[in-house]
Parts: structure tokens; sequence; C-alpha cells
């Protein structure tokens, strides 16, 4: 049966480039990097290579590259350690279509005392920068906006916003769990204070992220411990992990980043003439949208059931729509686009690898097609 | 994305993948309509554009205020009928009957002792709820009417009857100004007309402490009729009647405001003129027959109109003044005197009382400071819910269909109108022994697996069954021959049995017998983690 992986955006297969860097630091790079004997200091030698390597992909400085257990963390340590550690400034901006991780943050900050401001997004999914402007407060601790949306794709303007944040005397985190590697950074021109990033929406290994911290910018640990990650993280260091993570930020370059935006264009042009269906998100021709990512919206048919007839026939996608809920509640990105509850009930997310072809964009558009036309015929209006 | 739930069971992804018995049965012989569409209870008023309208007389193509404010034409009507608990509804604004399942557009205030502040309840989003999620101190959404439509002139119909030779003609076109409109809330108050051939009249009548509002009304007539009205005194009831004597200007507020006290109405037009000019209106209503206390300081207006107190509403609403309506039963009072049931308007609160000053043009110096718990934000209000209860009820439940909208509003909440929807189609023959069985069963379903595979299953277990074993198949028997379903489908998707029950009635229908009380029971043996789960077996 085929296997076709359209769900990039979740996780991805981990490249043999990897694979082969971990086999390899697992043989000789397995001590401890705390260690001061010479297995220990090979393996800490190695580890600052593979920082100095990931870091060059965002900056020419020598900013703080903490690594972590993924972006949860990342994005937990980046908003929980800056409040923990400026306990005078009790206001924070995100937005409405950040994910769970951040969000569900503010909401445990909130119900520390916190004051939250969720900016609005326009209908592609743009972050109101007038309304971003006006809601920095003397006492604005952070600004954090993702980058690269997970569900839409939609990518923001980092320095237009880093610019308005820092004149605004506020500091400015991104997420760009998504991003990394497929958009160009530059913590220094998009006047970026906290970013974070992972291994795994990167070919790279699970249970691997990073957080850059601007120097000067001072954060209390979420883990306490031996302090080994300049001081800032406890817990021995997961060092083939992280040359996995550096080996991975070299599988994207631009010959990939132009075959996903090459696929990509051809599943939603090839899904265009689909009735009442519609691309939620940044336009594919703005130069704004990740280039993997294809979010379509099907009325008359639903999410769960879509998702579960292509998983049968071996294409795996994602949806946002609300029956695949435990909550019953749809998306809250599509909802903060403006979606009406009844036009996210069959939305799906494609999200392409560096590894389909577009004979499996083929089969997937046919696949799609007729999935479609299956469920609308089933369903008691119109079709 | 979205927080995953349990899987399904082998059965279900059966019955979803290859599901039996999908497509329609041309004219068959019943058909079972059932979603979660259907489930605002007759009652229920909505504000059409036409008037205030139970959901159950409500036609295809009515207008009516939905989500976003705006007059909607509805496209389909739909109802069913159920025997389970409903859940009452109350807010400020009204109350409102719903099944559980029925979506409301809403805020759920969490536990919390930040949230007390209403500062904090204002960062909350709001998303559709199930009426059976929300509780008491919870946020109910009310879409206000937003439109703004500006009508400068009302034309007069001005053809006299054979053999008025009499009657002064008045201009045939009327300035819709703030002085008329200012007269027409004096009349929706205190005005009554009489059209009898011999005494025909607009009448206003007032206190004698009056004397500035008959001078208004005085000069209003003779500034756009060129009538100049009588008046009448009477000290022993200590009123004073304005007569304008004129059978065009009966005929125009006859028209405008229909007959009889109890149906007194503000007039379309009127409801969506700009904001300035519908402040002259409520102006006139609320002098005419409403109070004032600067001191507390509140506002208060009562009326045996439902269809005004409701307009009234919305007049109030849109100058972002909150109201609060009630309801009094007819009673009879301590000096014995008898009062007819009437609504009331209460206006409280320092914002609102402050922009209602204004209007009425009353000075007000009010420096206290006071808690909120419902503001105006957005086009919408926002109100806790002053109290929930479930009821039990055995009827017909309604829902709508609107074309672009897919949400209205009742007259206290707007709710939803979409969901999972199954059609059941049904062919009906004669077994051996002469019972009546189902020849042929086919289905339509909008809707997840579980949705699909249920109605899938209500199929299989109905074909070749006779009538009355077909309907007593109920959702606990469709979850248990599928293995089970996960909990949060039990209410939102296994509404097969419903729709074969209402199948089997529509043929009863048609045939003109009588239909059979529906009797299913959706708190079933296979999700016992649902609270009022206390029957094990399925069959009740």
């Amino acid at each position: 049966m085929n296997s076709i992986y359209l769900d990039n955006a979740a996780t991805t297969k981990m490249h043999s480039s990897v694979k082969a860097a971990m086999i390899e630091a697992e043989e000789k790079y397995f001590g401890n990097s705390s260690s001061l004997h010479g297995v220990g200091r090979a393996a800490k030698t190695e580890l600052d290579k593979a920082r100095e390597n990931i870091s060059k992909k965002v900056s020419n400085k020598n900013h703080k590259l903490i690594f972590t257990s993924g972006g949860t963390e990342s994005n937990n340590f980046a908003i929980k350690g800056l409040a923990e550690a400026n306990k005078n400034k009790k206001h924070i901006i995100t937005t409405k279509i950040e994910h769970d991780c951040v969000l569900n943050t503010t909401k445990f900050l909130e119900k520390n005392g916190y004051t939250v401001t969720y900016l609005d997004v326009d209908n592609n999914g743009f972050v109101n920068l007038e309304q971003l402007e006006k809601s920095i407060r003397k006492d604005t601790l952070l600004v954090s906006v993702i980058h690269g949306n997970n569900e839409i794709g939609t990518v923001q303007d980092l320095r237009e916003i880093g610019k308005i944040v820092h004149d605004n005397g506020s500091l400015f985190h991104t997420d760009a769990c998504q991003s990394f590697t497929k958009v160009p950074i530059d913590l220094e021109k998009d006047n970026i204070d906290l970013l974070t990033i992972n291994a795994h929406k990167i070919y790279g290994p699970k249970g691997v992220g990073g957080l850059f911290i601007k120097e000067g910018i001072k954060l209390e640990p979420l883990l306490h411990g031996g302090g080994h990650e300049y001081k800032l993280r406890s817990g021995t260091v997961n060092v083939p992990g992280i040359i996995g993570f550096s080996k991975a930020t070299e599988v994207i370059g631009e010959k990939e980043i132009e075959h996903m935006t090459t696929l990509r264009n051809q599943l939603v042009n090839g899904l265009k003439d689909v009735a009442d269906s519609w691309l939620n998100g940044a336009s594919l021709d703005c130069g704004k949208r990740l280039c993997n990512n294809a979010n379509i919206s099907f009325m008359y048919a639903e999410g769960e059931a879509i998702l579960l007839y292509l998983d049968a026939l071996g294409i795996s996608v994602s949806t946002g729509s609300a029956c695949s809920s435990n909550t019953l509640e749809p998306s809250h990105v599509l909802k903060a686009i403006g979606l009406k509850q009844e036009q996210t009930h069959g939305t799906v997310r494609f999200s392409v690898g560096i590894d389909n072809t577009k004979e499996e964009i083929k089969y997937t558009i046919d696949s799609v097609k007729d999935t479609i036309e299956k469920l609308r015929k089933m369903c008691p209006y119109k079709y | 994305m979205v927080e995953k739930m349990e899987e399904y069971s082998k059965k279900v992804m059966e019955n979803f993948m290859a599901p039996k018995n999908l497509g329609e049965i041309e004219k068959a012989d019943g058909v079972g309509k059932v979603g979660n569409p259907k489930c605002l209870l007759g009652d229920t008023l909505l504000h059409t554009n036409l008037k205030l309208k139970k959901i159950k007389d409500i036609k295809k193509n009515d207008l009516i205020i939905s989500h976003g404010g705006k007059y909607t034409a509805i496209s389909e009507t739909f109802n069913r009928n159920v025997n389970e608990q409903i859940i009452v509804l109350k807010n400020r604004l009204g109350e409102i009957k719903l099944t559980k399942e029925h979506l409301v557009y809403a805020i759920k205030v969490p536990k919390k002792d930040k949230f007390l502040r209403t500062k904090n309840k204002k960062t909350l989003i709001p998303a559709w709820y199930h009426s059976e999620q929300l509780e008491k101190g919870d946020l109910i959404l009310y879409s206000i009417l937003s439109e703004i439509k500006d009508a400068e002139f009302l034309e007069i119909n001005s053809i006299k009857k054979k053999l008025d030779y009499k009657s002064k003609t008045i201009p045939s076109k009327i300035k819709l100004d703030s002085d008329f409109l200012r007269l027409a809330g004096y009349f929706l108050s205190e005005g009554y007309y009489s059209d009898k051939t011999t005494k025909t009249h607009l009448a206003f009548c007032f206190n004698l402490n009056e004397d500035k509002l008959v001078e208004d009304v005085v000069s209003i007539s003779e500034k756009i009729f060129g009538i100049v009205p009588t008046i009448k005194k009477n000290t022993t009831k200590h009123s004073q009647v304005v007569y304008i004597n004129n059978v065009f200007v009966v005929r125009l507020f006859k028209e405008l405001f229909e007959s009889g006290a109890k149906h007194k109405d503000v007039p379309d037009i009127f409801m969506t003129l700009p904001l300035d000019k519908q402040k002259h209106l409520i102006y006139g209503i609320w002098r005419g027959d409403g109070f004032f206390n600067t001191k507390i300081p509140r506002g208060g207006y009562s009326t045996i109109s439902k269809e005004l107190i409701h307009k009234l509403k919305i007049l109030l609403l849109r100058q972002g003044i909150i109201p609060s309506v009630y309801f009094e039963y007819e009673k009879t009072d301590k000096k014995g005197q008898k009062h007819q049931e009437c609504y009331r308007i209460h206006v409280g609160g320092k914002e609102s009382t402050e922009k209602l000053a204004k209007i009425l043009k009353i000075d007000l110096k009010n420096n206290k400071p006071e808690s909120i718990n419902s503001w105006i934000d957005n086009g919408y209000l926002y109100t806790p819910i002053t109290s929930k209860i479930l009821e039990n009820y055995s009827g017909k439940v309604y829902n709508l269909e609107i074309n672009t909208a897919h949400s209205y509003n009742t007259d206290a909440f707007t709710v939803h109108n979409c969901g999972d929807i199954m059609w059941i189609y049904i062919k009906v023959s004669k077994n051996d022994k002469g019972e009546e069985i189902i020849e042929d069963i086919k289905f339509k379903t909008l809707g997840c697996a579980a949705a699909i595979a249920t109605s899938s299953m209500v199929t299989e277990l109905a074909k070749g069954k006779t009538l009355t074993q077909a309907f007593n198949i109920t959702r606990g028997d469709v979850a248990n021959s599928l293995d089970g379903l996960p909990p949060i489908k039990m209410h939102c998707s296994n509404l097969a049995a419903d729709g074969l029950q209402e199948a089997i009635n529509d043929y009863y229908k048609k045939q003109g017998r009588e239909i059979l009380k529906i009797i299913h029971n959706d708190n079933c043996s296979c999700c016992n983690k649902e609270k009022n789960c206390n029957k094990k077996g399925g069959n009740i």
C-alpha cells in the first residue's frame, strides 16, 4: 500500500545524514559533557561545535543557545523564565494563533496575576500591527509572536514586529519551530530577543530543541540542578541528539525549499477545482507562507472523516475540525482567522516534506477529490 | 492542533469505511431528518424583521437577526420530536429553552478568583458551547442589530373615501425627522386612536402636570400635519388628552403601529434608522410612559406589548445602553387595583444610565463607583447566565437554517444552527403475518466517522424489522452494536436512532395515523463515563 506522509508539520522522518551522525556520536561522544576526563571533553568539543553550527543559522554574534527538550520547553522557558526573573512587569502580549504551548503558558501566568493581551489576526493570519503598538504598555514584559504558523502556514514579518516591540521598550520572543531553516531569521536585524527552535520538524531527532537568549536578558531556569547549560538549564546534555540537531539544520537548503514549494503549489492548484473549498492562511505567492503548508477547507465534508478516508488510502494528513477533538471545539487558529464554526468542519492540513514526489502529490490530489466526492455524496445537502 | 479523542472500535471503522445502505429512496414512505440543527422549543421568540415571532411560526424567507447583527434570510426550517431533558438558560434579556447539544455563543468563565473581576473576564475569547456545558455565571453573547438604513420620508395614503368632503388633506410625504419620531414615541407610550366614521381621532393621554409634553405634541402636529389639536382636561382623573382629529393621520398611525395596546409595535423602518434619529424615538417612548430616578439613578419602562418591549430593548442596545427585561404576571395591588400582565425594562449601571439620561435630556451627576457584569463590545452584548435549570420536555423542537450566517438571535441569546445532519429514508411493506416491516432503508449523513457509522448501523439493525421493533431501537443499541463509541460522540453524533424514529413517524403521519411518542434515551450502557448513566443494557 502507498504510504504518503503529508504531516511534516507534526513531525518529520529523521534524515539519513542525521541518523548517521547520531550513530557515530553514540559511539564516539557518549561522555558527559560536564566531565573533566578526555571522554567528557570530547563530547564537550562536539557539543560546542554543534552549538556554533546551529547558531550561525541565525546570527554572526555569539548569543547564548540553550539546548532544551524541544519547542514546548523552549517556549515555556522563554515566557515563564523571563516572568520569574523580571517580576516588576506583569503584562504579556501574544496572539490568538499561537501554538498551545505558548497559549497555555500565558494562561498559566494569567492565573498568577499577569495580564495577557491576545492580538487579533486578519483573515490571512497576519498580526494586527496597529493593535500591537497600541497594546504595549510600560509594564509589558514580553511580546511573543509565532513566526511560521503551524496550522495555516502564515509567516509573520519578524522585523516589523520586532521593531515595534523594541521602539516601545519591550522584549520580543518568537516561536520559530515551523520556520527554522525554511525562512531566514536574523537575531540582530529582526530584533529578536528570544528565539525558540527545535529539531524534529527539520528531519532531526525528537526531544531536542533550543532557545536563543540575547546578551543581557535574564531568565530564571525551569529546571534547577547541575546547571549544565550556562546555569540556565540542568540535566545531562543530550550530546548525540544535539549533534543530530546540528546536522539537521543542513538538511533543508534552497533546493529543498524550492522542491517543497513546488509540491505544495501542485497540491493546492490541483485541488483548486474542488467546489466549495478554499485555502486558509497567506496566499501561495505572497512569499509569507511556509513552503510546506497547505491548509484547505472543504464544505459539505467533515475533517475527521476526510482524514480517516485518506489514511485508509495511505495518506497521512491532519485536521483542525472540532469533530476530531475531545472538546468539540474547532482549532483556535481557524477561528482567529474568521472562519465560522461550520466552515472549520472540513478543514485539512497537508504539510509536504523533502521526500515527497510529484507522483505522490498527484495521487493525493486524486484521492482527496475522490474522498470529498464520496463524502459529499453522503451529505444530505446539495451534493 | 486539537486535543485528540479516543480511538474508534473496529466495527465503527468498518461501518464508516464501507457504510451500508447509503443513499436515498425515491418516493420513500417515510423520511426522518435529524441533526443538531433542530433544538429550540417552539415558543422561543426570535426577532424577525416583521415582528417578534415564535420559532414554530417562522417560515422560509423570513428575515432574522443573525450573528454579526445583520438581517439575514432563512433558507430552511426544521422540527423534530423529543422526549428528553432540556435546558432552560436565563439572562437579563430573557430565557431560552433548548436541547443539551444546541450550540450557544458564549464564554466559559474559569472558576478562579481572578475571573471575579470583569476586567479579566473581558480577556476571554468567546466560542460555541453545547448548552449543557454552560453554567450560571458563564457569559452569553447577544448579537446587537447593527444595520443602519436611513429613511427620509413616509408616504401617506391620502385617498379620500367617497362622500368625504370634510377631511383636511395633509402632506402626502412626511419627513421622518426627529419631531415625527418623538411623536411616534409619545404615541407608542401614551397614544390610541379611534377610526369610527363619527369619531376619527388620534389621542395622546397625559397627566395634568405634563404640560410640556402636551405643548410638544401640539407644536409637532401643527408643524407636520398643519393641524391644530384639541385638548381636553379632566381634573378628577388628573389627566389631559390631546386629540388630532384627522382621518389620514389616524390611518398613518394605524398602519405604522398596528392596533390595540397589546400589539403596539415599532415599525421595521424605524429599527434600522441612524442612531441619532432613534434617540428621539427613545425620548418620546420614555418621556411618555417611562420613569427616571436621578437619585439612585435608574430608569424603568413598562408596557403590555411584548413586541414593544423587545424592540425597545434593541433600540437601547444600539445606543450602548444595557437593559434588563422582566415579565410580570397579572396581579392585584394592595389598593385592589388590577394590573394586566406586563413587560418591564430596567436600566441601571453608571454608563447605561448616563447614556439614557443624555437621550432624555436629564441632568445626571453620578459619581458612584460600581461593579459591572455586562458589557458591549464589537456588536455583542456580553452578559452572564443568571440561572440554568433542567426540565423534562416532550414535544417538538425547532431550528432554522440560514443561508450565509448559520446562527441567529433568540430574544436573549445568539444560538447556532449547525452540526451533524442525518436523513433516514424508509420503504414500508407487509410481511406474511400482515405486519408492517421496513422493506428498505437508506441514509444520508454529513458528519464524522461516528455519525456515518451510526447511520449505517441503524439501517442494518432496522432492515426487515417490523415498524414497532424498529421504533424501539435506541441510541444505546446502535452504540452497542458498534462495540461502543467515544464518550464525546454519544451526544453529538449518535442521532441515527432518532432519525429512524422520525422516519417511522413521518410514515404514520402520511398515513394519517397517530404518531408514536419518541422513547429514546441517550444515557446508554456503552458510555458509562456519562454522568447520568445509571442503566445497563441499552434497551430502556
